[in-house]
């Protein structure tokens, strides 16, 4: 690899110690993020992605505990900084816009002023009408009439609350951003705007990003590359256009089939059958197998391997699907 | 049952006004249009699709239909058993609680819809025994036939659970389950897939599909996705503010849209396919309530192509553009 | 694709009654094992089913081995005592009381009848308190209305003060102080939590399913609403319970109430013999009904507060 990645994750494990015992929702994870380059995490509800974001900021809850791995950003191992050192980390190298947040906002301020606070916190020496400004140019570029910064939360309609929250995340100029379904709550017509915004920001400031998503529309919108979770680990991640044509996990495979569109000939959806394992629990050997129409022996006692099948396509799998399983 | 191809429900100017502001004394003149006289036709065999934005009134129209509200004006006339169409705005008391027999709903969250104190079998049952149908003995066989046919098998151990012990996509199809069970021609679905997950929700969407033609019943299918849609209805209704302003066959729709407002829809809809470069929605503005609207084109602020008739006039009547595809707009 | 089914194993082997009494029992046990988890309320557990134990032993002990004439709370005495009140001796554990009664057997008396007592008025006020509360909430308007204005009517009346009243004019037992309470409370701010649950409860989906399906008002009250409040109902309970007793004792002890023998009357009969102010000299006649009340109204209380924690999975610990 000539270009030394900004971000490195290496056999990222992590559990949360419940009464009923550990939940395993991050299984040996390692992925690499270049400079500028947006990444896609789609998986189903509840497989790990939340969680994955939270450990790269350390934002875990109390009953969190990485067990094992390396989040190297620069070659910096961010687990095993203080918890001082982190706070410089945060927001100033790798901020987030985290789920359901554009509830976030405080009723009670101006939103401008609360991004101007916010800025504060991890800058102490700014200068407010320095902040102001910034926070005035962010708003510009998130496509805001800056003049809404002296607005309060209930006068902005959703779509323009989850942009000033966007505006936040920027407003120190970190090198990379985690953006957890900045869209999920809102109308089509609305995330496309978000989308749009999200993506021409990410480019012109030369930002790396984390984009999470169930929707893989969305995902194939925004990502360059993407990666497919399941139960805790992460089954294949490749190029973006690679993942749609020639997927080779079969639940990768099954999420594409599965998967509704308005465009191109009306092919038959295919159900996947069965339910996510619940995580206290995972099956051994590869998680997906008691749902894998491909299993085979091996793969309920061994969990594959998750390694470079060519071309930076990486992939966990046995008995991968044949090449072009899916046209477009 | 009502045989294919014969009008199932037909609605005529159906209206919803909801009082905002104001107080007892004074109600105050200002009104919420969430259904502003609409009027379509389902026939028999045919889904309808409803698409729209958040808050554009397709709840609403979901309840009318189902008489969980009143209508402020209009008629909802659905087949009765011998096919004629009945009234059920008219309907009261004894005559509509046995109407309610050929009209049921399943609504959008899988975690709220079913009672949690009570047994699959229970809720399952329930209108069985509202209405008085078979003995305890014979709904027990019903239901547990009806849970297999969901997808629910062996239904014997799910018919004791209780809906926490479920999970997402198998409490939904407990709430197909108890829509179908007394065997309704008209089953109103309010978003059913929305709070699944991709995997999930094919299986449901798609079990739906079976049972609408195993059972002989029509959905009305709302949703805000155009991709599920897609899949789920034969015809489809695109609703703005309160009113249709687009109705065709849904692949025509999808692939033909008229009217502005279905054009800026379709295009902001996101492809699974990396390589796909879609179009940029022309549309200006956000959706707002439809409080007391002005007489003219609910969608005059934000379209793209308005024009001075469309100022003028009153709302565009929706009209046969060809081939049976219904647009409501002054110019196309 | 789902096939039409065969018609195989449809026939429920067992008949329904029994397989709802089953289910009944596993989610008691489930129940049980959350409640036990927190010591605290097995603490309070524990005392209640000690005094339960007092109360049941009292008649089996007059019948077996204390003597009528010495032992009854009423009217016995112990002539071979010259002295009474006497502390405590083998004879009388806990000594006697300044009329020369049996201050153990009083207290074992008092047990049955302070259980009575809370038990009676917790389940008329939850009774009333649910019914009232989910009808306010389903129906709303002019009925729901007039519930809450008379809620706050009773919350403005100070609870004891309004019973002094009261007892001034009518001649309270135990079981008509025990109504009373009931309905005071039933009627006043607990209605008022119900009503707040139910209109909760009245917004589920499930609830326009009912509807859909062509149920009454009635059943959906009393099938989907009043189920619903069942927890909460159980809770109020056991702090309905705590209240009563305590009233009881207040009242009792200002000699309101006509009664013959309770916690409270005891501290009364004390106070009224002037051995209120003797210091601990006459520790026995206090202690005992004073601890006893304050030990099964924190009993109650506890046992509340881990039933909380059973039924409102948000409080509980991971
Ligand atoms: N604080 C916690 N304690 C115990 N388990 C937790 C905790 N937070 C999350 N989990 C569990 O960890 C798993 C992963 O959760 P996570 O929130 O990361 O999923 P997700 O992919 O973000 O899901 P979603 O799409 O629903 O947001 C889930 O099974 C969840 O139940
Ligand atoms: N009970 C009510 N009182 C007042 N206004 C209401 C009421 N119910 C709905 N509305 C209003 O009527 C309009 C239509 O609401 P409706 O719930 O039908 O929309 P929807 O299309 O189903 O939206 P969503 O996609 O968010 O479910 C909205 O503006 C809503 O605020
Ligand atoms: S490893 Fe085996 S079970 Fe897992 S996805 Fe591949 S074939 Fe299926
Ligand atoms: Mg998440
Ligand atoms: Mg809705």
């Amino acid at each position: 690899m000539a270009e030394k990645p900004l971000l490195s994750v290496r056999n990222l494990t992590m559990i949360y110690k419940t009464r009923k015992g550990p939940v395993s929702a991050i299984d040996d994870v390692s992925f690499d993020l270049k400079r500028g380059e947006s990444l896609g995490l789609v998986g189903e509800s509840g497989c790990g992605k939340t969680s994955v974001a939270m450990a790269l900021l350390r934002l875990l809850p109390d009953n969190a505990q990485i067990t094992g791995g390396q989040i190297l950003l620069d070659g910096m191992d961010l687990t095993t900084l203080s918890e001082e050192e982190m706070q410089n980390v945060r927001w100033k190298r790798i901020s987030m816009v985290f789920q359901a947040a554009m509830n976030a906002l405080d009723p009670v301020y101006k939103v401008g002023d609360q991004i101007i606070e916010a800025i504060e916190r991890h800058e102490r020496d700014i200068d407010p009408a320095e902040a102001r400004k910034r926070v005035e140019a962010l708003f510009h570029l998130v496509g805001i009439d800056p003049k809404m910064a002296d607005r309060y939360p209930h006068e902005f309609s959703g779509g323009m609350r989850q942009r000033a929250i966007i505006a936040m995340a920027l407003a120190c100029n970190p090198d990379l951003i985690i953006a957890d379904e900045p869209t999920t709550a809102l109308d089509v017509i609305v995330q496309d705007q978000v989308l749009r915004e999200l993506r021409q920001v990410q480019k012109q400031m030369g930002m790396s990003m984390i984009y999470i998503s169930h929707d893989i529309a969305v995902i194939a919108e925004v990502a360059e590359r993407i990666a497919i979770m399941y139960a805790g680990r992460l089954c294949e991640l490749a190029d973006a256009v690679e993942i749609f044509k020639r997927p080779r996990h079969p639940y990768t495979v099954a999420l594409m089939s599965a998967f509704p569109s308005i465009v191109g000939e009306k092919r038959p959806l295919v159900a996947l059958g069965g339910e996510p394992p619940d995580l206290l629990f995972p099956p051994p050997g590869c998680r997906f197998h008691p749902r894998c129409p491909r299993a085979l022996d091996i793969c309920k006692q061994q969990q594959p391997p998750f390694e470079d099948i060519g071309g930076g396509h990486y992939l966990a799998c046995w008995n991968p699907a044949p090449v072009a399983e899916v046209q477009s | 049952m009502t045989p294919n191809g014969i009008p199932l429900v037909q609605v005529t100017g159906l209206k919803k006004y909801y009082p905002v502001g104001g107080n007892i004394f004074n109600p105050g003149r200002l009104k919420v249009h969430a259904v502003d006289d609409i009027s379509f036709t389902i026939l028999a065999g045919k889904s309808l699709g409803l698409v729209g934005e958040s808050g554009c009134g397709k709840t609403t129209t979901g309840k009318l239909l189902t008489r969980l509200i009143d209508p402020t004006e209009g008629k909802i006339l659905i087949a009765d058993e011998k096919n004629n169409l009945v009234d059920l705005a008219a309907l009261k008391g004894k005559e509509l609680k046995r109407f309610r027999r050929r009209v049921q709903m399943i609504f959008q969250d899988p975690y709220e819809s079913l009672n949690p104190r009570l047994t699959i079998f229970d809720i399952v049952a329930e209108p069985l025994a509202v209405q008085g149908i078979g003995t305890v003995l014979d709904r027990e066989v019903m239901v547990a036939r009806m849970l297999e046919q969901v997808g629910l098998t062996p239904a014997t151990s799910f018919m004791f659970r209780y809906p926490h012990e479920l999970s997402g996509g198998q409490r939904q199809r407990v709430a197909i389950a108890r829509a179908l069970v007394i065997n309704p021609s008209f089953v109103v679905a309010d978003e059913p897939t929305s709070m699944l997950d991709v995997s999930i929700r094919t299986g449901v969407m798609n079990l739906m599909m079976d049972l609408a033609q195993q059972l002989e019943v029509s959905y009305l299918y709302i949703t805000h996705d155009l991709a599920v849609a897609r899949y789920t209805s034969d015809m489809l209704a695109v609703m703005y503010m309160g009113k249709i302003v687009e109705y065709g066959p849904t692949e025509e729709v999808l692939h033909h849209p008229l009217h502005p407002y279905t054009r800026a829809l379709i295009s902001a809809v996101p492809v699974p396919d990396p390589t796909f470069k879609r179009g940029t929605p022309e549309i200006k503005g956000s959706i707002s309530k439809p409080i007391n609207p002005a007489p003219r084109c609910r969608f005059f602020e934000r379209c793209p192509i308005a024009a001075k008739v469309c100022e003028d006039n009153d709302h565009p009547p929706l009209e046969d553009k060809g081939g049976g595809h219904l647009a409501a707009c002054y110019r196309v | 694709m789902t096939t039409a089914p065969a018609e195989t194993a449809f026939h429920i082997q067992e008949p329904l009654w029994k397989i709802r009494l089953r289910i009944a029992w596993k989610g008691l046990k489930q129940s049980w094992a959350l409640f036990t988890e927190n010591k605290i309320g097995l603490v309070g557990l524990g005392i209640i089913v000690f005094f339960g134990l007092m109360a049941l032993a009292h008649p089996i002990l007059m019948h077996t081995v204390w003597e009528p004439n010495i032992y009854d709370p009423f009217i016995g005495n112990d002539p071979t005592i010259l002295q009474h009140p006497s502390p405590p001796s083998a004879r009388h554990l806990l000594g006697t009381d300044p009329v020369g009664r049996d201050v153990l057997s009083q207290l074992m008396y008092s047990t049955q009848s302070e259980f009575v007592l809370g038990l009676l008025a917790a389940i008329v006020t939850v009774t009333i308190a649910t019914s009232v509360g989910a009808i306010s909430a389903y129906f709303g308007g002019a009925l729901d209305a007039f519930f809450m204005r008379l809620a706050d009517l009773i919350n403005i009346l100070p609870f004891i003060a309004l019973l002094v009243v009261l007892t001034a004019f009518f001649d309270f037992g135990m079981i008509e102080l025990a109504l009373l309470i009931g309905i005071l409370s039933g009627f006043g701010g607990t209605t008022i939590i119900f009503k707040a649950q139910a209109l909760t409860i009245k917004v589920k989906p499930y609830i326009e399913a009912a509807k859909v399906a062509g149920g009454s008002d009635l059943h959906i009250i009393f099938r989907h609403i009043v189920p619903n409040l069942m927890p909460l109902a159980f809770l109020n309970m056991m702090f309905t319970v705590t209240g009563a007793i305590f009233s009881e004792a207040a009242l009792s002890f200002f000699g309101l109430l006509n009664l013959r023998m309770s916690w409270g009357i005891m501290i009364n009969t004390t106070q009224a013999a002037g051995y209120l102010l003797g210091g601990w000299k006459y520790w026995y006649l206090i202690v005992p009904p004073g601890l006893a009340i304050t030990l099964l109204c924190s009993a109650f209380y506890l046992v509340g507060r881990a039933l909380d924690e059973v039924v409102n999975p948000r409080l509980r610990r991971r």
